[in-house]
């Protein structure tokens, strides 16, 4: 897998490119908009993650420019404003994802990967099997091993998310955001209590547990 | 180099007054100009036609009696009270009879036209003064030259009074008028002044300064009252912004503070050898999302309390989102065996940043979660007052909050005694206020259902939003 990371703080993209790098991610550093744009338009990256504020052009523009050239590329924001208007002004200029800086890494990360797998399945599904995982779309079921798994909405919501992201980390705040649609932190974990629910429903009385927690990170639907 | 007027000849009034004045004297000059104009052409036309008359009358009775006759009519006529003045003159411009020794017209032309000239008289004193008058000639059939004349000083003095009449008014209504302008000046000066040392004082750093008003309720009260106003606001605003940094300096120095500390005594410990440094870092970088945690929530906390409204607000139905709320909640009460229930009148409205909602709700739920043992109750309720404001209500069955307390727990970080077990920065309840304030709503505490079993007395949280329209 292949970045362009488009940051003009260097030192923060160094690091950022080392900690991808120990994850078997290659990274392409751009030091200010306008090199970000050259790199970008030459082609060649799974992922663009962009700084919003940058001297010479600013992210939301350089994005803008690719979406209008019909570059699809998913594209991560960096931002250090983290208001509700920014981050719909990011997705509205064609950004896929917003993370507010500073961010964890196992954060960051995750999410890279999931916006450079999520172009691999480009057709409109029925079914997602994930080893002996089966979730049916249209009939809203579950089977493992051929049992059904009864599931609330919102846990077949959940494991969905999970199945599409099967062998990445997610993180909490990933679930939060994208299976309930909110974008604050509650002080206690509630993502845990609904993962652990979920857990028991699916890995309970199988030799082999599927939902795994990623210390540090979050969890991760291993095969 | 600008001559240094006194200050009142430089205000906008005394100025305008100027040109008021211009603008009046100058339509008055050509209004009475017309007038000097109308009444001197009138006065020497009237003269004009009394002379023609005359000379027409004379040349007859030349005609009937030739200049012997002539000459007894003029004798008679200057002798009675006619005001003309006469000269009859022979071939040779010698003076037959009149009243005038010299004629003022020399040479003749063919249309006969009036003439001005001087004449001289002594007064009763035996001085000489010079009278004003008009006067034709014309040429009698003999040869002889017929010049008749009439005194228009009495006319000429009247326009002159008139004149002067003009000029003295015209001096007084300037003089009246600067007098005017200059008390006008002084006045607005005197309003515009107290106004300008406001000014000066809050540029000066005097944010407090005020202006006085003079309660006539004219423009210039209008103008004092709304600089107040704004300096209200100025000052509101300025406060807030003060505020926001002494929370953020307050609120992140500690655990600042705590991190930094524990950074130095694992660098200490890692270079004497002992120690776990992964431990020290794992440890640090827990501390470090707290500071962001704090960090975060305070910002959200003094950026909704410096904002007049809380932004992108929508219209929304409040029990499908507390039903979203309560969903993420309800396996953390289940797990802590305590009975969770949502009570939501169904088809309300509400007007807010649905964002923000669900943070307070789920910072109050949260909370209630947090202080209820187990085996309590939780419940969420959404209803309409009789007010017609809606409110979201959790009441619990935790040790509640003591009532001299609770303005207390809505402040930044006061955690009540019994509570610093618990995880938390304390900054839940404040957000919770300030998103309320941010809609025009109130956030309310009170007892929740009472001692029961030795649990209790609980509480009620209760986020209020504002009737819609």
């Amino acid at each position: 897998m292949r970045i362009l990371i488009v940051e003009d703080d260097v030192e923060a993209a160094g690091a950022m490119a080392r900690g991808l790098s120990e994850t078997g991610i290659e990274t392409v550093h751009a030091a200010d908009g306008v090199l970000g744009l050259a790199a970008a338009q030459a082609g060649g990256f799974n992922v663009l993650v962009v700084d919003r504020m940058m001297p010479n052009l600013d992210g939301l523009t350089l994005v803008e420019t690719l979406r209008r050239e019909g570059d699809q590329t998913p594209v991560l924001f960096l931002s250090a404003l983290g208001e509700i208007d920014d981050r719909v002004a990011g997705l509205k200029a064609g950004g896929d994802d917003y993370l507010v800086k500073p961010y964890a890494f196992a954060e960051l990360s995750a999410r890279v990967e999931a916006l450079a797998r999520r172009r691999e399945t480009g057709s409109v599904q029925t079914m997602i099997k994930v080893g002996d995982l089966e979730m049916d779309l249209i009939g809203r079921v579950v089977h493992r091993q051929g049992n059904q798994i009864d599931l609330q909405p919102r846990e077949f919501q959940l494991l969905e998310y999970l199945m599409r992201h099967a062998g990445q980390s997610v993180t909490r705040t990933m679930l939060l955001e994208k299976v309930w649609e909110y974008h604050f932190d509650p002080q206690t974990n509630v993502i845990d209590v609904h993962i652990s629910r979920l857990r028991a429903k699916i890995d309970k009385g199988f030799d082999h547990p599927m939902l795994q927690t990623v210390r540090g990170a979050g969890y991760r639907l291993e095969v | 180099m600008a001559i240094a007027l006194p200050r009142v000849f430089r205000t906008t009034p005394f100025r305008l007054t100027l040109l008021f004045l211009t603008v009046f004297a100058a339509s008055a000059s050509i209004f009475l100009g017309y007038i000097y104009v109308a009444t001197a052409g009138e006065v020497t036309s009237r003269a004009d036609q009394a002379i023609t008359q005359e000379i027409q009358s004379l040349t007859g009775v030349y005609r009937q009696g030739g200049v012997k006759s002539l000459n007894r009519s003029m004798v008679e006529r200057a002798a009675g009270d006619r005001p003309f003045l006469y000269l009859l003159r022979d071939k040779t411009g010698q003076k037959i009879t009149g009243t005038l020794e010299a004629s003022p017209v020399e040479g003749f032309t063919d249309t006969p036209s009036s003439v001005n000239f001087k004449v001289t008289d002594t007064d009763p004193d035996g001085a000489e003064i010079r009278h004003s008058a008009r006067g034709q000639q014309v040429q009698l059939i003999g040869g002889e030259t017929l010049f008749v004349g009439a005194d228009v000083s009495g006319a000429e003095s009247f326009v002159l009074r008139i004149l002067r009449a003009i000029w003295g008014a015209g001096a007084l209504v300037i003089l009246l008028g600067l007098a005017g302008g200059i008390v006008i000046s002084r006045n607005v000066n005197e309003t515009m002044a107290g106004l300008n040392r406001v000014v000066i004082a809050v540029r000066g750093g005097d944010i407090a300064a005020r202006a006085t008003l003079r309660g006539v309720n004219d423009e210039f009260d209008e103008l004092a009252s709304g600089l107040n106003d704004m300096l209200d606001r100025l000052e509101r605003s300025m406060g807030g912004l003060r505020h926001v940094g002494d929370a953020i300096a307050h609120d992140l120095r500690s655990p600042l503070s705590r991190l930094r500390a524990r950074l130095e005594l694992a660098l200490i410990e890692a270079e004497a050898g002992k120690g776990n440094a992964e431990a020290a870092l794992v440890q640090a970088l827990e501390d470090t999302e707290g500071v962001l945690a704090t960090f975060n929530a305070v910002l959200a906390i003094t950026r909704l309390q410096s904002a007049v409204d809380a932004p992108d607000q929508v219209r929304f139905d409040p029990g499908d989102l507390a039903a979203g709320v309560a969903e993420l909640y309800e396996p953390l009460c289940e797990d802590k065996t305590i009975e969770f229930k949502l009570e939501a009148t169904p088809a309300l409205a509400v007007r807010g940043n649905r964002e923000f909602i669900a943070q307070a709700l789920a910072n109050i739920l949260d909370n209630a979660v947090k202080y209820t043992p187990e085996g309590g109750a939780v419940r969420l309720r959404v209803r309409r007052r009789a007010s017609g404001e809606v409110e979201f209500s959790v009441t619990d069955t935790g040790p509640g909050v003591p009532e001299l307390d609770r303005p207390r727990v809505v402040q930044r970080f006061v955690r009540l005694e019994n509570s610093r077990s618990q995880p938390g920065a304390g900054l839940g309840l404040s957000l919770v206020a300030a998103v309320a304030e941010a809609h025009g709503g109130r956030l309310e505490l009170d007892e929740g259902p009472g001692t029961l079993d030795g649990s209790g007395p609980g509480l009620r949280v209760a986020l209020v939003l504002p009737r819609l329209g």
